[in-house]
This record gives structure tokens, C-alpha cells and sequence, in this order.
């Protein structure tokens, strides 16, 4: 059985996209869906391409790296599986591919915990607009995996913004 | 809405107390609200033929209400949905009138929104991680201050919007809440009263989230033909705009910039277009104010002041009471109570007919002192033109302009 945080994690029968997504996160690759029609890349799991509707899709491997484009801390856990690890930061990231698409504000951004090299949540001291990050993925068991993000050693987007306490 | 303007209007208004423990069913609650708005129209059971509600899987539909009141229904809708519902209902009220479906709609929200169905789904949340929850909440992100979150960090990031800024939001909601002898909480606070306050989510305080009570609340639409016979002075519908999305490619919002800048942007041309007036004629706004961020992001989409400039707008003064347009006569969500937004609709009927329910001893009969110290008066001076901007959530809102 997987699971997440001593939570239960299940993908319906009928759902084959986010198992095959969770099960390649659990091989080790961060995968999006590409339209076979016109090649866009989308996230997260839809059921048809938002650039020309076409309804087929073939997974693509993603680099998993990105620029943090917003985030937030939690410190006020709501789920009872997250609340032992507040405060937590949980980071928008702007993957490296097709930025800019289909116009100049937009972009492939993904929601993730923003962990440290322990799987830990990341110091919010650490944490900031235009910090670079990359994937890494937890492990769900049952050959699931989840992707996350950690800080990557390399230099940030113009200056790092955090909010101003 | 070509040819509809001033067609309709909000006739009666109703609602029960807005508290933590209520003790009662939704329909209960419900039925009170709805008999209230009834007499406050001056329109017996016969005289009601439609309803309209909106729930989270959280109230009693329609035809129970009806029933208990010996109401019998030639229309109804229970429709799934919070915030920003009540106005995208009163323009689908107004297609049922006008296509002869039904007459007069009344339209609730019935809650135990702290007893029972708490809003950010708190005690609620499944022990299992499946479906859409594959998303967003496996990542950590759970409430609706958790998801709404990213879009008020951008927009400090992009603008340089700051806490102290969006806090004159509660310290003005909290000065009307002053006024309002039924607000839930009627204490006034100051910003660093909100800036201190512990945090929920970085960047949200305590008191930058709205509170949580159990109510029930309801509005009648009619047409202006029928509007023209009853107790009050009607409300006319000038525009409405139901439920206007972003794109939101696979429910997710952030693919598509700027991520600070919210559904009014869209919404502002249909409410506008249809009501042939523009930001500069709206005297008092209802902006939805589940964060105190929420309610300026809003103002800044349908034109109150340049996209970026929310932080200053709102922290100005013009939008407490005795400013140029004050917001949130009633104290809303932040301090009134919670209602998804049909308390803000209320309220702009109350001040469209001079009748803010203050600590004035002839409010009713429309005499208000105007001095707008605690304990006092909350109606403001010869309203004309009122609007609501409905919240659901950064990519979903709606809006609805009215006159008296």
C-alpha cells in the first residue's frame, strides 16, 4: 500500500494518468504530459491539451528544474498527516521548459514541498522568489513516488525575495 | 444585459443571527432566513413561486425550505458552489423570471460554518490522498487561505504590497463591524494588531483570515414591475456577472500569469458594459473579504485603482467609512460573519434604501446621525449606486452592480 506522511495514497482504476505519473516519479523522472498534435507541454494531469484540444497525450521527461515563482509557509497545519511538520514551505515552481508559453506570464509551474537534503521541510530563511530548485522524490512504496523540491547549487534568478519580516 | 437593466431588483432581505453555536439544523436556519426576507418584502407563501440556493454538500436543499414555509416551487436550483455564488444566482433569478419560469425567487445560504462544515474543510479532511487531491493537497496545500496564498505573495513580490498595507482592510471592516449590532466581532483593531497576530500561512495572519459562524441569510428578486408594490424601496439590478473564470488549464490556475491579478479583470466589462457606469460612479463596494488580501486584489481588478496599487488603495482611507467609498459597510466576513458573500448583497441593499441596521434609534426609518464613531452610525450619506465583487477564488469571481 502506498503512502504519504502515514497517509493512505490511492489512484482509482479508472485514473491511469496519475498512476502512470506517480509511478514514474517512483523510477525517478519528473514526467508532464505532451500533446502528440502540437508537442505543448502541460501541467497538472488534464484530459485534453488546453492549446488545441487534442485528446491524446504521451508523457515527456521533464529536467525538474525550475525557479520558485510564489510560495508560502504553512505554520497552521489543517491535515492532521502535515501538521507535525509546520511550518512547511510549499513552493510554486516555473519549470525550465516552455516558459513564456503560450504568452510572457505563463508558464509550466508546479505546487511541491520544498524539502532539505534530509527530506525535511527547508528553512523558510532559505526559502524565496527566483531561488533555484530542482526534483527530488519521495518515496510512496508500491513503486510510487511523489515529486518534491530542494534548493539546487546554482546561482538565483536575479535576487532571491522573501517575504520582508 | 441589453434591455435589462433596472428590469429586476432585490426586494427582500433576511437573516438569522450570526454566531459559533447556532444549535440548529441548516434548515432551520434556512427557514428563518427565508420567512425573514418574506416579510421583509411584505410577500406571503403564495407569493414566492422560485428558489435558488448554493452549498458545499453543507445545507438543506430548496424544497424542504420551501415546504416548511407552505411554499410551492414553480422553479428551484440548489446549486454547488461558495463564495461568488449569490450574485451569479441573482442574474440565473432574472433568466427564470424572464423566460416565465417563475415570478419571485428567493435565493439562501444556510450554514453551520463553524459547528458543522468548517470552510478550510478543517476536521473534515479525508485520511486518504486520491483524485484532485493528487494535485494540491498531497503537496501540502489543504485550506483556502492555503491555495489563495501564492497568488498575495506574488503580488507583494511584483508591487511591493506590503501586510501592513492589506491590514486597513480589517482595521476598516472592524470600524464598521463597530456599527453593526450584529456583527460577531464588533471590537475594532488596529494594524499592528493584525501584523502581530500569529500566522496561519506566511503571508497570512490570524486576523487577515475571515471568521467562521454558523447563519442563515436570504434575498428576493422580483421584477421592477412587481418590485414597485412592496414594503421597501427596490434595489434595481444595473449589472451582473456570474461566476467569470481565468483559464485554469487542468484546474490549475498558475500555469497562466500574472498570477496576481484576479477573475474581476474579466468580470469588469460584463458588469460594467451592462450597468453603463464605471468604477468611478460606484459609491460603496462589497468586496468579498476572505482575507483581508482578497478584498483589495479585487478592487485593483475592476478598476478602483492602477493593477499594482491595491496596497495603496486600500490603505488610504477611502474605503472606511466617511472615506470617498467605503467597502464592507457591515464589516463582512472579516468581522460580520461568514456567509460566501450573500451578507455583502444584503448589506448594499440596506444602504441603497438608508436603512444600515446601526446603533441609530430611527435607522429604520432612515434617519442616521452619520457620525461614524464606535457605537455609532454606519449608513452612508445618499447612496445611489452600489457594488458587490464576488470571491470564490483567485481564477473564479463574480460582481453586481445596483441602484435605488
Amino acid at each position: 500500500m502506498a503512502e504519504y506522511l502515514g497517509v493512505r495514497v490511492e489512484v482509482a482504476s479508472n485514473d491511469p494518468e496519475h498512476r502512470e505519473f506517480l509511478e514514474a516519479a517512483g523510477r525517478g523522472q519528473f514526467v508532464v504530459q505532451r500533446c502528440p498534435e502540437c508537442q505543448k507541454l502541460r501541467y497538472p494531469i488534464g484530459s485534453a491539451c488546453p492549446f488545441c484540444q487534442s485528446l491524446g497525450y504521451e508523457w515527456a521527461e521533464v529536467s525538474g528544474r525550475g525557479t520558485i515563482y510564489s510560495y508560502e509557509v504553512v505554520h497552521h497545519g489543517i491535515h492532521p498527516s502535515f501538521r507535525p511538520i509546520t511550518p512547511y514551505p510549499v513552493v510554486l515552481v516555473e519549470l525550465d521548459e516552455q516558459r513564456g508559453v503560450p504568452g510572457p506570464a505563463d508558464g509550466l509551474r508546479v505546487l511541491g514541498l520544498l524539502v532539505d537534503a534530509e527530506g525535511r521541510p527547508e528553512d523558510e530563511e532559505r526559502t524565496g522568489i527566483g531561488a533555484r530548485v530542482q526534483v527530488e522524490f519521495a518515496d510512496l512504496g508500491d513503486g510510487l513516488g511523489l515529486p518534491r523540491f530542494r534548493l539546487a547549487d546554482e546561482p538565483p534568478e536575479g535576487e532571491v525575495w522573501r517575504y520582508p519580516d | 444585459m441589453p434591455g435589462l437593466r433596472d428590469q429586476y431588483a432585490i426586494v427582500g432581505i433576511g437573516a438569522t443571527e450570526f454566531s459559533r453555536d447556532s444549535g440548529r439544523t441548516t434548515r432551520a436556519l434556512g427557514v428563518e432566513a427565508v420567512r425573514a426576507a418574506m416579510l421583509d418584502a411584505g410577500l406571503g407563501a403564495g407569493d414566492v413561486d422560485g428558489m435558488l440556493s448554493y452549498h458545499g454538500n453543507d445545507s438543506t436543499s430548496s424544497p424542504t425550505i420551501a415546504g416548511d414555509l407552505g411554499i410551492r416551487l414553480n422553479f428551484y436550483m440548489d446549486c454547488s458552489g461558495g463564495g461568488s455564488s449569490t450574485e451569479a444566482l441573482i442574474g440565473l433569478a432574472m433568466g427564470a423570471i424572464e423566460v416565465g419560469m417563475c415570478q419571485t425567487v428567493v435565493i439562501f445560504r444556510a450554514m453551520n460554518g463553524y459547528t458543522e462544515a468548517r470552510i478550510g474543510g478543517t476536521g473534515r479532511q479525508a485520511p486518504v490522498f486520491r483524485g484532485g487531491s493528487l494535485d494540491a493537497a498531497i503537496h501540502g496545500m489543504h485550506s483556502a487561505g492555503q491555495s489563495f496564498a501564492p497568488s498575495f505573495m506574488r503580488h507583494m513580490y511584483e508591487y511591493g504590497t506590503t501586510s501592513e498595507q492589506v491590514a486597513h482592510v480589517k482595521v476598516a471592516h472592524s470600524k464598521h463591524a463597530s456599527n453593526n449590532p450584529r456583527a460577531f466581532y464588533p471590537q475594532r483593531v488596529t494594524v499592528e494588531d493584525v501584523v502581530n497576530s500569529r500566522w496561519i500561512t506566511k503571508p497570512l495572519h490570524l486576523l487577515d483570515c475571515c471568521v467562521e459562524t454558523d447563519n442563515g441569510v436570504a434575498i428576493i428578486v422580483t421584477s421592477a414591475d412587481r418590485a414597485r408594490d412592496l414594503r421597501h424601496k427596490p434595489a434595481y439590478i444595473m449589472g451582473v456577472a456570474g461566476r467569470v473564470n481565468k483559464e485554469q488549464p487542468g484546474g490549475y490556475h498558475w500555469t497562466r500569469g500574472p498570477i496576481s491579478r484576479v477573475a474581476g479583470h474579466y468580470a469588469a466589462p460584463i458588469v460594467f458594459g451592462q450597468a453603463g457606469v464605471g468604477p468611478e460612479d460606484i459609491e460603496v463596494t462589497g468586496s468579498y473579504d476572505a482575507f483581508t488580501f482578497t478584498t483589495m486584489l479585487q478592487l485593483e481588478a475592476y478598476g478602483f485603482c492602477k493593477e499594482g496599487e491595491g496596497g495603496d488603495y486600500v490603505s488610504s482611507g477611502i474605503i472606511e467609512l466617511g472615506g470617498a467609498r467605503p467597502n464592507n459597510t457591515h464589516g463582512g466576513h472579516l468581522c460580520e460573519g461568514y456567509t460566501h458573500g450573500i451578507g455583502h448583497v444584503v448589506e448594499s441593499v440596506r444602504q441603497l434604501r438608508g436603512q444600515a441596521d446601526d446603533y441609530c434609534p430611527n435607522w429604520e426609518q432612515g434617519e442616521h446621525t452619520y457620525d461614524y464613531s464606535e457605537h455609532g452610525c454606519r449608513q452612508v450619506r445618499d447612496v445611489e449606486i452600489t457594488m458587490n465583487l464576488g470571491w470564490a477564488s483567485p481564477p473564479t469571481g463574480s460582481a453586481l452592480i445596483m441602484h435605488n
